[in-house]
């Protein structure tokens, strides 16, 4: 019965996710946020916090392929999903062709909103049903706020990684 | 130090040294660390602005899960107010300490600091503490609810201006406003505290612009000797001055720290950062003008009010520029200030400054129109080829240059002057220019280098990177000098243990410190030039100054010796330099400022009042910059920066009671990716080396000068509205309002 | 933020029947309003009621053209549906013209159907506020009142209903399936939302259900449509005056027309009236301008927002020429 399964606000929940391709099980409070989790229980201090309020988008990470604000989702609303953070986005010692365009065009400056970025550049990229032109490609990242407005330096470098994983014609509807 | 001509580093587009790190997420910035033990610090906001705090009730509070203790104003020790001096070094944001009394002055202030385990719990359970407060009749919510005019606390005149502004042909008096705008870096203040009891030391990361200011200052507030504080900040989530000196949160966090006898973090929340760490203040300004027939200018008056708190008295000095701006023989610049119930205001980027120049640059846009003159014609006009407030030679401008390069990239010639004239489809093309300008500065630097036996160096210097690229300047210059790669050289910046740095403020950090680090390099390889010279040595017999360096090596008479073959020899496993610098006589015989010019292109669509920034072609002369892509870098953020506070940006305080309205980051608009404009940039390359022997003057700030007018001067080209208050939104355009 | 309980529903009875036996608790699907007016303490469930599991995520063409959508499709997922792009286009314009990506790929459906007001003081838990506090008062009416409500306010609440996917509901005229304690009703969109009157905390026409689908009804075609969206900022950002049209157009004269306003009233607005005078007339800016000025015509304005009527009045105006314009395009 449904009511079996209500768990009181001092409960700790077990959750199980796969988190950067590893099975991870986590004990969590009903009210727990999945970017403190990251953060606070879990040692992923990647995605940052901005706004807690979903307004930012730096604490973007991947939930199923999604990008998604961590800081509007229950961990305990994560049962059974995978999530990629930026630590996860590339094997070690190497980086994602966007965190090395990234790097190539100088599209940050505080660092501080690039793990968003990324996370976003990356979901955008793998999304066909995006289209490829500027204004769609900067109608999309809106949701990552940059302070430093490093955007036409982020712009270059979504572009570039474009190119990088797709070549000329790839993912480029219009 | 000789000048450095021909570099081979400096100069060069260098990706930069931390960026992996912040790429993939491994940059520590304050917010990321932890420690064993640690608590988490959540603060209790008032909900009034002025008043007092009647009681507070804690019991629902402190029954909370995790709950370990609760600050306030009747449970927090004694501490000693800091001196609050920039020439200590101790200078803070704001001199009343937290919870120092049951006053309320702004919305907002902490009544209370939650301590718990977790920071779940500690929100959690600031959300039940109780308050009840008393309100106060006589709140200030702003100089635009306010007929009063303040004190004055500066003002500069020369010549006659007020004489001459009554006898010139034509005039101009006008006065032009500007919102509150919150500074909005993304990570918000963080402190995470550290007591040892058994040696007393206070260890505490803090995302700050400053640590030895934080030091400084703690050890007068906890009246410990400075040696044991120690301050930390390797990564700054930015800050555009509101770091720059410390804030309430962080003492309160290292008194709990010391009272719980375990480490705490306190993390503020985005509203509260918003709220209480500052802002640039609401200012109103009047200009006056008089001018000759052929556009000389005849005289120059600048009258600013701006906002400060009822706790301390900040000056954003608005007219710091303008007695250097052009050449006028008479000018007049005053400052006032006027105490309202806000949290107290700080320098942001470019502070005082951009605000004047937005007053000034659109007052001479509309004096150019009122002598039929072109623009960019009067600016040439009244060129000041020598600072004419200090009468001393410009160390190096080529602000004409600036103005005609941008111009030509622009098109501007191809303007059709008349308002609304130009159209395209829905839209209506509107153009406008400004001139921009921001002082060089240094400060008292030194720096630590050490030459290791691995071959690699190490930098070290007790300034910060905040985003500008700091880290990767001081390794190309360690590169540039010692011909060592730059992958092998390791920089450590935002540690009070390191070399006393600057300040990260006031576009000076790269003037102060790498001719610091210059010289602990050129300590350092004298020290092993005088190995390597030693009997024994590698170059044993020769002059320590016939030596020369080339690629991590020394070399003579067609021999080489790597750095680390020398150290090796000598079973040294590193040999150190040190090196210190500072502003010299060159004050006395030079004026210092950076250069530059914004054309702006906006596209108004009067059938749905919609308007945008489309295009904006720049020129900076900053002197050489260090590394053009970060260089170029400040100033894409900086326009982009700009178009928040032509077009969005403003602090809403509720005109009944002062409460601030919309601090959050959707409420209170920055700039998003899709408001990018296209965006030109060039960088002019002349060298200042009467400066220093980088020939950089530092480009943080003067991007932002000069945008905001250069956007309202479009948008009186394109509307035929002349719009003095920013932000300029939708409500002062749109007809039929 | 407060503490909650949590459950996860496995049935949509099952969903519906936790909720009955805990009043204060509240569904979350997306997330995106309810955690972030936790965080702010304007809302405090006791229980949170995860609903994701349930089979709700399918957009599904009915034997009759129209178009069953699941209460948990994503908005992402929505605007991107073939059928919704080739059938309800204005549909996608308006859900892409609001939220960001992330917030798109969270959002739900029925979410978005419960989204709550901007409006600074309901989102102050130290404001005086009608919807969040019943009889507290309304620190809007003469605080800063930009953002409110030129139509469908009342004295009690002035507050505007942020969804832009609404406004496309609105004009398209779906109908909204809800699953209560005693089964499943289906009532017309335009019923979803209540204005504030007297009792501005009651929102929408629930009654203990959960909506479970949003159905839209046959296409009509050929049609043009238009989501014109004005605001502060170019995205991320919420609307000033959006106004959603499509129409159809004979020889030029317009048949088949549908107009909603949002950014501008307490709930999304259809604007009735308006359509029947359109309806017959010469597509062109006469017409369209009489439509808006009807449209407009009971807008009152507070302090600080008399500017939305005139740019309400933009909207319409040039929502219903791009709209018309697409038809032509769209008819050849």
């Amino acid at each position: 019965m449904m009511e079996s399964t209500v768990h009181p606000p001092e409960a700790t929940v077990t959750v199980r996710l796969t988190l950067n391709g590893i099975p991870v099980t986590v004990g969590v409070s009903p009210n727990a946020i999945l970017l403190d989790v990251l953060r606070e229980q879990l040692g992923l201090t990647g995605p940052k916090k901005g706004c807690d309020h979903g307004q930012c988008g730096a604490c973007t990470v991947h939930v199923d392929g999604r990008a998604m604000n961590a800081c509007l989702r229950l961990a305990v609303m994560c049962e059974g999903q995978a999530i990629i953070t930026i630590e996860g986005l590339a094997g070690a010692g190497h980086l994602h062709p966007v965190q090395q365009a990234f790097l190539d065009h100088d599209a940050f400056q505080c660092g501080y909103c690039s793990p968003g970025q990324i996370m976003s550049a990356v979901a955008l990229l793998e999304d066909r049903r995006i289209a490829g032109d500027v204004a769609t490609v900067r109608e999309a990242m809106s949701g990552n706020l940059c302070r430093c407005g490093a955007y036409q330096n982020i712009l270059a470098a979504i572009q570039d990684a474009r190119l990088r994983l797709h070549g000329q014609e790839g993912g480029d509807k219009t | 130090m000789s000048d450095i001509t021909e570099p081979r580093v400096i100069g060069r587009r260098t990706p930069r040294i931390d960026g992996v790190a912040k790429l993939t997420g491994r940059a520590d910035y304050t917010v990321d660390h932890r420690l064993e033990g640690m608590l988490h610090g959540y603060p209790v906001p008032a909900s009034i602005a002025h008043g007092t705090l009647e009681s507070l009730t804690l019991d629902a509070a402190r029954a909370m899960p995790g709950v370990v203790d609760i600050l306030h104003h009747g449970h927090f020790p004694d501490l000693h107010r800091s001196p609050n001096s920039m020439r200590q070094g101790n200078a803070v944001s704001e001199v009343r300490l937290p919870f120092e009394d049951d006053r309320i002055h702004y919305h907002g202030q902490y009544i209370a600091l939650v301590i718990a385990e977790t920071f779940a719990q500690a929100r959690a359970a600031a959300f039940r503490v109780e308050a009840r407060y008393h309100r106060d009749a006589g709140v200030m919510t702003g100089l635009a609810a306010s007929d009063d005019e303040g004190e004055e606390v500066r003002h500069y005149t020369r010549g006659e201006p007020e004489l001459a502004f009554g006898i010139a042909p034509v005039i101009l008096d006008e006065t032009y406003t500007m919102a509150a705008e919150s500074h909005l870096q993304l990570e918000s203040h963080a402190t995470l505290a550290e007591w040892h009891e058994a040696d007393q030391r206070l260890i505490v990361h803090e995302s700050t612009q400053g640590v030895f200011y934080q030091r400084n200052a703690l050890a007068r507030i906890f009246d410990l000797p400075e040696e044991r504080v120690e301050v930390i900040s390797h990564y700054i989530g930015s800050g555009f001055g509101n770091k720059l000196f410390m804030w309430p949160h962080a003492v309160a966090t290292a008194a709990a720290a010391r009272m719980l006898g375990r480490p705490v973090k306190t993390v503020l929340p985005r509203q509260q950062d918003m709220m209480t760490t500052g802002h640039r203040p609401a200012s109103r300004q009047r200009i006056r003008l008089g001018a000759e027939l052929d556009g000389s200018l005849a005289s120059i008056q600048h009258d600013s009010l701006t906002e400060t708190s009822t706790v301390d008295r900040y000056v954003d000095a608005c007219g710091g520029a303008t007695p250097s701006a052009y050449a006028c023989d008479s000018v007049a610049t005053h400052q006032r200030i006027l105490p309202v119930h806000h949290g107290t205001p700080c320098p942001m980027r470019a502070p005082g400054e951009v605000s004047g120049v937005f007053a000034l640059e659109s007052a001479m846009d509309e004096l150019a129109l009122a002598l039929d003159m072109d623009p960019l014609a009067l600016r040439l006009k009244n060129y000041a080829h020598q600072d004419p407030q200090r009468g001393l030679p410009w160390s190096s401008k080529h602000l004409d240059r600036c103005l005609e390069s941008a111009a030509e990239r622009f098109g501007w010639t191809a303007r059709d002057p008349g308002l609304g004239a130009m159209r395209d489809g829905d839209e209506v093309i509107g153009q406008g220019m400004a001139a921009a300008t921001w002082f060089a500065g240094r400060q008292p630097c030194a720096a630590e280098v050490e030459l290791r036996a691995d071959g690699s160096v190490v930098a070290a210097c007790g300034t910060q990177d905040i985003g500008t690229g700091t880290y990767t300047i001081v390794a190309q210059t360690v590169a540039e000098l010692t011909g060592v790669p730059i992958e092998r050289v390791e920089v450590r910046l935002g540690e009070t243990h390191l070399p006393a740095g600057p300040l990260s403020g006031g576009s000076m950090t790269t003037a102060s410190t790498l001719p610091a680090v210059a010289a602990a390099v050129h300590d350092a390889l004298t020290a092993l030039k005088a190995r390597a010279t030693e009997p024994g040595g590698s170059f044993a017999g020769l002059a320590a100054d016939s030596l020369g360096v080339e690629s991590g090596a020394l070399v003579a008479d067609g021999r080489r010796a790597d750095f680390a073959e020398i150290l090796a020899r000598h079973r040294l496993t590193a040999i150190t330099g040190e090196g210190s610098a500072a502003p010299g006589d060159e004050r006395r015989e030079y004026s210092f400022r950076s250069f530059g010019a914004h054309f702006v292109e906006v596209r108004w669509d009067p059938g749905i009042s919609r308007l945008r920034v489309a295009r904006v072609v720049s020129s900076i002369d900053i002197g050489r910059a260090i590394n053009p892509v970060a260089a170029r870098n400040q100033v894409e953020g900086a326009i982009v920066m700009g178009i928040g506070m032509a077009l969005l940006e403003k602090l809403d305080y509720d005109p009944r009671d002062a409460r601030l309205i919309n601090a959050n980051a959707s409420d209170y608009r920055i700039p998003v990716h899709a408001d990018m404009p296209e965006i030109d940039v060039e960088l002019l390359d002349h060298p200042d080396f009467r400066f220093n022997e980088f020939g950089a003057r530092g480009i943080g700030e003067i991007g932002l000068t000069g945008i905001a007018p250069a956007i309202a001067n479009a948008v009186h080209h394109a509307t035929g509205k002349r719009l003095r208050n920013l932000p300029i939104t939708v409500e002062q355009l749109v007809e039929g309002n | 933020m407060r503490t909650f309980a949590f459950a996860r529903a496995d049935s949509v009875a099952r969903a519906v029947a936790s909720r009955q036996g805990e009043p204060a608790s509240a569904f979350v699907a997306g997330g995106t309003t309810l955690l972030d007016l936790v965080k702010l303490d304007v809302m405090r469930p006791s229980r949170i009621i995860d609903i994701n599991a349930l089979p709700l995520k399918g957009i599904e063409r009915l034997h009759d053209d129209r178009l069953r959508i699941g209460a948990l499709v994503t908005n992402t997922d929505l605007a991107y549906h073939p059928d919704v792009l080739a059938d309800h286009p204005l549909l996608s314009q308006a859900i892409l013209a609001g939220a960001s990506s992330q917030v798109r790929n969270m959002a739900t459906t029925g979410g978005n159907l419960m989204q709550r007001t901007r409006c600074p003081y309901f989102r102050d838990a130290a404001a005086a506020c009608n919807k969040r506090a019943p009889g507290s008062g309304c620190d809007a009416r003469h605080g800063v009142n930009r953002m409110h409500a030129v139509l469908g306010g009342s004295s009690e609440c002035v507050a505007v209903h942020p969804s832009d996917m609404c406004v496309a509901l609105a004009a398209i005229g779906a109908t909204v399936t809800l699953h209560g304690p005693h089964g499943e009703r289906e009532i017309e969109f335009a019923d979803f939302h209540r204005l504030p009157g007297t009792t501005p905390h009651l929102e929408h026409a629930l009654d203990g259900e959960l909506i479970v689908a949003v159905t839209l009804p046959p296409p009509l075609k050929p049609l043009g449509t238009a989501y014109v969206k004005l605001r502060d900022r170019a995205c991320f950002e919420f609307a000033l005056a959006s106004a959603g049209a499509m129409l159809s157009l004979d020889e030029g004269l317009i048949g088949e027309v549908r107009l909603a306003l949002g950014g501008v009233a307490t709930k999304p607005w259809h604007c009735r009236e308006a359509e029947a005078l359109l309806a017959g007339k010469r597509a062109e800016t006469g017409a369209f301008e009489a439509a808006a000025d009807l449209a407009l015509a009971d807008a009152r304005p507070l302090s600080h927002n008399a500017f939305k009527i005139p740019l309400a009045r933009q909207a319409i105006v040039r929502a219903l020429r791009d709209a018309a314009c697409a038809a032509r395009e769209n008819d050849t």
